[in-house]
């Protein structure tokens, strides 16, 4: 198993896939530089996170779905995408969520804490291309 | 000892695969790759809302550097 950083500096090479090199390289841009700083803006998100974390209050800290099980705010967006019109894909996530094994049988530790992550960046993709 | 080893990986598999559909029904722009990161990240007891914190950063900054490059085209 990786450490975090290793971990980290993976995340920060799989973001800067698509990136032609040796054009940036003549305008002084390297790839080692590039990444450099991409992992100090990695660790900077990672640890203002942390301390944001710790310096609130007990009573600022509990948002309306902070105590929300992960899989119980994956079925709130399955409601979302019925008002939405997207009946089809509220039923797949539903469908997903029921063969989403629990606990050990998954055969990671951290299931809900994963589900929490996609829940976490929901939507912040670009919505997918259509030709028309 | 194997059979079990081997049950756990086809566990983690099938797993992986039903997170990333999940993923992709949420529009997370996650592939298999980083999420398989991500989930390790998550095992080493990384907070997930930390962590999409990093993913949204590290996104912004390539953004920025693919917006260049294509001014520069």
């Amino acid at each position: 198993s990786s450490s975090i950083t290793d971990l980290l500096n993976a995340l920060c090479s799989c973001s800067l896939s698509g990136v032609s090199w040796k054009r940036r390289a003549l305008g002084g841009v390297s790839k080692e530089s590039f990444h450099r700083a991409l992992k100090k803006r990695a660790y900077g998100a990672l640890l203002s996170k942390l301390f944001q974390d710790g310096t609130k209050g007990p009573a600022s800290r509990q948002s309306a779905t902070a105590n929300t099980p992960a899989r119980n705010k994956v079925l709130m967006m399955c409601f979302d995408l019925r008002v939405a019109g997207c009946r089809e894909e509220a039923e797949r996530l539903e469908e997903l969520l029921e063969k989403l094994p629990e606990g050990e049988s998954s055969g990671l530790k951290e299931v809900d804490a994963v589900l929490d992550l996609l829940v976490c960046l929901a939507g912040c993709a670009p919505p997918p291309f259509t030709s028309f | 000892m194997a059979s079990a080893a081997n049950a756990n990986l086809n566990a983690v598999r099938e797993t992986m695969d039903v997170l990333l559909e999940i993923s992709m029904l949420l529009n997370t722009g996650l592939d298999m790759e980083s999420l398989s990161i991500c989930v390790r990240l998550c095992e080493q007891g990384i907070n997930p809302e930390a962590l999409s914190a990093v993913i949204k950063e590290l996104r912004k900054a390539s953004e920025t550097l693919k917006v260049s490059e294509n001014c520069t085209n």
